[in-house]
């Protein structure tokens, strides 16, 4: 019964079991599990080297001797490959198969005991860690290769802070033996200004359990700091837990310095900009201003904030606006440069006149506008007031010329004259003296002389001013206008208030270049002559009085004068009412020769410290 | 009120189908806010101008910036209008199949933008051009060079 027990036991167990008996080693009990083993069912008796099977030779080699020797042995891990179909390959397995000699009492042996446990899986596993460990050792080497190759210093440190490595290239840095004390010596070799920061931001990095990433200098072997970036990332074993950081120290120097040297030219440029007494500006590729220099600031007492992008238009005289933002917007699109003459508001509120340029540059940091805006309000104002002045000395040259004209043809009436009555001279008196004779003749060549250059002296005038030019129908408003052009500086610094009404009559059939010398006189007078305390005040009318001739009134609220009493020419040349007042004094003289010579007469009616009006009529003497 | 012009540049190109959703959700959300403006799309660039009140617009102006669809929003304007100018407009863009988007209401095809309304400062007008010119480029842009008299 227990014989039977054990048997059962014996067939079930996991490990294979059978017996060998006798020299021939013939199959005795042989359980289910070593019946897997063997790959192939077996009888009772059959002799092991003949089962044609799974058991290489070289096993059955060792069964030999163990039988023959009587000593045990135990194979770890034997391979006996489960036969496999035709073709196919093997499926290797893996056994600990033990042979254990048996011996009848004391006597020689007389068969083997065979186990054969199977340990496959082990044996997969240990391979694998095997292959994997070869694996790791060349990712090893890899890394090593890798490490000590590029030219970055590499390391390691723990979470105390303790350099665990450190690649070689530290060594050839710095300088220091490889038997220096890394540890000790680092921190020494940090430039003195950057040492603490280092210290203190690794160390919170580390305290953080996290990266880094800073800049320092460090010394070279050669004595020389030179700029490095630290970068470091911690290695995590539980979470939040590192243990160990692992980072680079790339050499950064070069790159610092170029980008130092930049930042100083910028900077150094900015500062050129913000020196200079001009605007100066930049803007986008889309035209929108990103930088406006202090002076802009300065100049329109805006901010650059206030200005905006687009805000410097707002500087601009509000009729100059809209071209001068169309311009602008074309020259964006088609990449011309922009320039222009406009006026810009100064922080006062005056507005002076600019020369707003600006060009595109185009690099590899993409299109961007570069603008200045030139005070030039000095220069044209003086180029105003040379045109002014330039004007007022063409008008005095005119006028004189028609004082010339008119003086030799006032002169012509007494010559007239004085030839008569020399003429009557010769006719009654007797000259026996022929000197008196030659004298009398002497005369009457100078008296031709006169009356020739008199003559002359009217047709050269004559013929350069046209003065005598042949009457147009004229518009008194567009003289009026143009004359008032030609007074703009003194109106403009009077503040003078300026009233023209032609409806009445608004044309006038005239001598063009006359009736502007009178207008200018009438008007320049009245500029002139104008009370101190309060800003000059002309009203100019046309009327047809009711004889149907036309007439014109200048009134101005001016400083009024004496008139003398008796109807006589209210103007003499060279006679001034003003004395203190500039002025050749010649003007209202050849007012009223011009309006006489034709045909017309001017008449004047004033009150000192109230005003002038001069009424001219035209035609009516 | 105030009004808000900024430009961005998409993150991915947006199809038209994007355009549209956006138009219509949009034109959903700023009606029922009282607010205007007008948007330009073109090849992953855009530029919008919002009016509105200061308590709606800014806030409205954080969700828009921080819309995930694009980025490198620039504002370039922030400041208070007396009056609206883009009641009637809503959006332009350059869209792959033109047929069906003529007829959407509050769409026009960049070529039919119409030159910003007189109600602008001319400052504002200019810029308004600018950005039309920097999303569509100088071909879009309603051709009326003046001769340059320098
Ligand atoms: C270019 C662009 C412009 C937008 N303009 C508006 C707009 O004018 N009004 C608006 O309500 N949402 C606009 N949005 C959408 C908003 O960013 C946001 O997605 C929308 O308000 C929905 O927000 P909600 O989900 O919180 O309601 C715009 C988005 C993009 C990408």
């Amino acid at each position: 019964m227990r014989e039977q027990q054990l048997q059962d036991i014996l067939q079930h167990m996991p490990a294979g079991v059978a017996t060998l008996q006798g020299p021939e080693l013939c199959y005795g009990f042989v359980n289910e599990a070593m019946h897997t083993v063997l790959g192939a069912p077996v009888r009772e008796g059959q002799p092991v080297a003949e089962h044609p099977g799974t058991i290489p030779a070289d096993l059955l080699e060792v069964m030999q001797q163990v039988f023959q020797s009587g000593r045990p042995y135990v194979a770890k891990a034997y391979c006996i490959p489960l036969p496999a179909a035709e073709g196919k390959k093997p499926t290797p397995r893996y056994f600990d198969v033990a042979l254990e000699p048996v011996r009848e009492g004391d006597g020689p042996v007389s068969g083997l005991l065979l186990f054969a446990v199977d340990v496959t899986a082990q044996e997969e596993a240990r391979q694998k860690a095997h292959h994997l460990s070869i694996e790791t050792r060349r990712l090893d080497t890899r890394l090593r290769v890798l490490t000590e190759t590029v030219p970055q210093i590499t390391f390691t440190v723990d979470a105390a802070g303790k350099y665990e490595y450190v690649s070689p290239q530290w060594y050839y840095f710095t300088g220091q033996p490889p038997t220096a004390d890394l540890n000790a010596i680092w921190p020494l070799l940090i430039h003195p200004d950057d040492r603490l920061r280092v210290l203190y931001q690794s160390d919170s990095a580390r305290a953080a359990g996290i990266g880094w990433s800073y800049e320092y200098r460090l010394r070279r072997h050669d004595g020389q700091y030179r700029w490095l970036l630290s970068r470091a990332l911690p290695e995590l074993h539980a979470p939040d837990q590192a243990v160990f950081w692992h980072g680079a120290l790339t050499e950064i120097h070069d790159q610092r310095e170029l980008a130092e040297a930049l930042r100083r030219g910028e900077a150094e440029l900015r500062f050129l900009a913000d020196s200079i007494p001009e605007l100066i500006w930049t803007a986008t590729a889309e035209g929108f201003i990103d930088y406006y220099n202090e002076y802009t600031a300065e100049y329109s007492g805006l901010t650059k904030e206030e200005l905006g992008p687009t805000g410097w238009i707002n500087l601009l005289d509000p009729s100059e606006q809209a071209g001068a933002a169309r311009r602008w917007v074309t020259s964006i699109a088609s990449g011309e440069p922009y320039e222009g003459l406009f006026r810009m508001r100064r922080h006062d509120g005056r507005y002076r006149w600019h020369i707003i340029r600006a060009r595109q540059l185009a690099d590899e940091r993409g299109p961007r506008w570069f603008g200045t805006c030139t005070d030039v309000d000095d220069q044209h104002r003086l180029r105003e007031v040379l045109q002014t002045q330039y004007d007022e000395l063409a008008r005095t040259n005119r006028d004189l010329d028609t004082f010339v004209y008119t003086a030799s043809h006032d002169l012509k009436q007494p010559v007239l004259n004085l030839r008569g009555l020399f003429e009557e001279l010769r006719r009654t008196a007797s000259f026996n003296d022929p000197e008196d004779k030659k004298i009398v003749g002497m005369v009457d060549e100078a008296l031709g002389q006169l009356d020739a250059t008199l003559l002359e002296l009217a047709a050269t005038v004559q013929d350069q001013r046209g003065l005598s030019a042949p009457v147009e129908t004229l518009d008194l408003r567009s003289v009026a206008d143009e004359v008032l052009l030609g007074l703009r500086v003194q109106v403009q610094e009077s503040e003078a208030v300026v009233d023209l009404d032609f409806s009445a009559a608004p044309t006038l059939t005239y001598g063009r270049a006359n009736l502007r010398s009178i207008l200018h006189n009438l008007f320049s007078n009245a500029l002139k002559f104008a009370d101190p305390e309060r800003p000059p005040h002309l009203q100019v009318r046309s009327a047809v009085t009711e004889t149907g001739q036309p007439v014109l009134t200048v009134q101005d609220n001016g400083l009024g004068m004496e008139l003398p009493g008796r109807p006589a020419p209210v103007f003499q040349p060279f006679a001034r009412q003003h004395p203190h007042i500039a002025g050749a004094g010649v003007g209202m003289y050849l007012v009223q020769r011009i309006i006489a010579s034709r045909g017309g007469h001017l008449d004047v009616t004033s009150k000192v410290g109230q005003g002038t009006t001069f009424t001219v009529h035209w035609f009516e003497n | 009120m105030i009004h808000i012009v900024y430009m961005s540049r998409a993150v991915r190109p947006l199809s038209d189908q994007d355009l549209q959703a956006l138009l219509d959700q949009c034109r959903r959300d700023n009606a029922a806010r009282n607010v205007t403006g007008v948007l330009f799309y073109s090849h992953g660039n855009i530029a919008q101008l919002i009016e509105g009140e200061k308590e709606v617009l800014e806030p409205l102006f954080d969700v828009i910036s921080r819309d995930g669809r694009h980025s490198n929003v620039v504002k370039l304007v922030d400041k208070p209008i007396t009056a609206r100018s883009f009641e009637d407009w809503s959006m332009a863009f350059h869209p792959l199949e033109p047929s069906g988007f003529e007829a959407l209401q509050g769409f026009l095809l960049p070529r039919h933008l119409p030159p910003p309304p007189s109600s602008l400062s001319i400052a504002d007008a200019m810029l308004v051009d600018l950005v039309r010119l920097a999303v569509f480029g100088a071909d879009a842009a309603p051709a009326e060079p003046e001769p340059a008299h320098a």
